[in-house]
């Protein structure tokens, strides 16, 4: 119940904050943009646009929502409830996934494309939100300012982008997909192009299973850092 | 209700040893103020006792249980606030108290009738970012007892109210001690602590160096005597008179049988004048 009733108060704020008109208009300019591709560049396009909603704009959107809730104080105000810090970042991560998957699925539904896996989709939707946000999370306990989360953003940022070049293919590539941020990238655009039963069922659960770690190194992390202050 | 015994902290990155061997205790029911300049240990002592601060050595016993034993489950029973407003500034006052009272399991008391305690009513349904000080720091307060604590702790609660409203908290204050709730105050302002306090203890450097309740600590920092001002031949004359065996003092007697008087007063020390007492430098 606590859960849930955290999960409405995060929306709520991102709500009363901005950041779903701000996801609005991302979603309408990526659709005006997509709308103008032809189709071969489309099936290679959308599948990317998709992957940078729960993930890069999610990265910033999670800095931005803990720095605002700092700066109002609000934390401090949580860490005092009986709000445990376990339900805090689920909450955080849940309402996060939820708007990144409906943005995923109305930026696809709206495209001119077939034969979409739509399962696959909100899976490896939400699946790539939550490395994102439990990843800003860790990054966000030690910052006092943007500045500071932005810098801290940017070795984050290389590590999970530049190893999704080896979806490219070459002689060993799919070792890469040890790295979660490529192993998401897979399964969604095994979402749009098609993908073994057994390959998506392996990424799935290795999905699961960083989303898990990062989920126990977040808790851990937020509280060295954000509860305790000794 | 806590019971402190020798409790020690140092803070990790400083090495600043911030509370050294305190103890003391406070009872339920009971409004105990904590008194000390900044920088004195006050607010830490505050937070190890929240559990905003762990690896202390000695005891927190809160509830008949050690501090570092409780969960979260802990804060079902206590109501905090801090010395500054921190509040949803995109919300309604009635959002701010619905959003952090949805986290406790016996539900909050009535909005508006929490509201118009405080003379918020006419501005639930204005965002919290057109307040004033005064007013965040109004809701803040009644966001602390929305749950029904059983134990509260108030940073500075009259900070930046004018008068009458810091009359309304000091007499909420004084609503929940008469409920049977206990209050752990930490403040500068001794006129709070002298009207709210049933006992006070001075922190300097750490270290609590007097415990009292405030009437019997004023008395005893303060002169046994007494100071009339009166009005003789139409000029203003003082006079002190010692309070031992005042009853038989003929000059005392005279003095207000024959002349004008304009003020009696008894020269017991403010809470003022016990603190700068006792965190002035002779006694560092």
């Amino acid at each position: 119940m606590r859960l849930i009733n955290a999960i409405w108060s995060d929306i709520k704020f991102q709500i009363k904050q901005g950041f779903y008109l701000v996801y609005l208009i991302i979603t309408i300019m990526y659709l005006i943009i997509l709308s103008m591709l032809p189709e071969n560049v489309l099936t290679i396009a959308l599948p990317l646009v998709v992957f940078s909603d729960p993930s890069v704009l999610g990265l910033f959107f999670i800095g931005g929502i803990i720095l605002l809730e700092k700066s109002q104080g609000v934390l401090m105000v949580m860490v005092v409830s009986p709000l445990r810090t376990q339900e805090y970042i689920l909450a955080k991560a849940i309402s996060l996934a939820l708007v990144s998957a409906i943005a995923a699925i109305a930026i696809t539904a709206l495209s001119p494309i077939n034969n979409v896996n739509w399962f696959l989709l909100i899976l490896s939707t939400i699946l790539t939100a939550g490395l994102f946000t439990l990843s800003g999370i860790m990054i966000n306990a030690g910052c006092n300012n943007v500045n500071q989360y932005m810098v801290k953003t940017i070795p984050y940022m290389l590590l999970f982008v530049l190893p999704s070049f080896s979806l490219l293919g070459f002689e060993y590539s799919y070792l890469f997909t040890v790295v979660p941020s490529v192993a998401a990238l897979r399964l969604l655009l095994g979402a749009y192009h098609g993908i073994i039963w057994y390959e998506a069922l392996g990424l799935t659960l290795y999905l699961l299973l960083m989303n898990y770690i990062f989920f126990r190194y977040s808790v851990k992390i937020f509280e060295n850092k954000i509860v305790y202050q000794d | 209700m806590i019971e402190i015994g020798n409790l020690e902290f140092t803070y990790q990155n400083t090495q600043k040893k911030a509370v050294k061997d305190m103890s003391f205790k406070v009872k339920e029911g009971e409004v105990y103020g904590f008194l000390g300049p900044s920088g004195a240990g006050k607010t830490t002592t505050q937070r190890l006792i929240i559990g905003l601060l762990r690896n202390y050595s000695g005891s927190i016993k809160i509830f008949g249980k050690e501090r570092s034993s409780w969960g979260k489950d802990f804060y079902e029973q206590i109501g905090v606030a801090f010395d500054f407003p921190n509040l949803y500034l995109k919300l309604t006052p009635e959002e701010n108290l619905k959003l952090i009272g949805a986290y406790y399991k016996n539900g909050i008391s009535d909005i508006p009738t929490m509201l118009d305690r405080v003379g918020l009513l006419p501005d639930k349904n204005s965002r919290v970012e057109s307040f004033s000080k005064g007013m965040k720091m109004r809701l803040n307060f009644i966001r602390s007892i929305m749950h029904n604590p059983k134990l509260m702790f108030f940073d500075e609660p009259t900070s930046g109210l004018d008068p009458v409203n810091a009359h309304i908290i000091k007499d909420i204050i004084l609503e929940q001690k008469a409920a049977g709730k206990t209050v752990f105050l930490t403040t500068h302002n001794m006129t709070v602590a002298e009207q709210l306090c049933d006992r006070v203890s001075f922190i300097v450097d750490g270290k609590i160096v007097v415990t009292g309740s405030p009437a019997d600590l004023m008395i005893e920092h303060g002169k046994r005597l007494l100071n009339i001002n009166y009005i003789k031949e139409g000029t203003e004359h003082s006079a002190e008179f010692d309070l031992n065996h005042i009853g038989e003092n003929e000059q005392f007697l005279s003095l207000i049988k024959n002349e004008e008087i304009r003020t009696i007063h008894t020269c017991e020390a403010t809470l003022e004048d016990i603190f700068i007492k006792l965190t002035g430098k002779n006694l560092q």
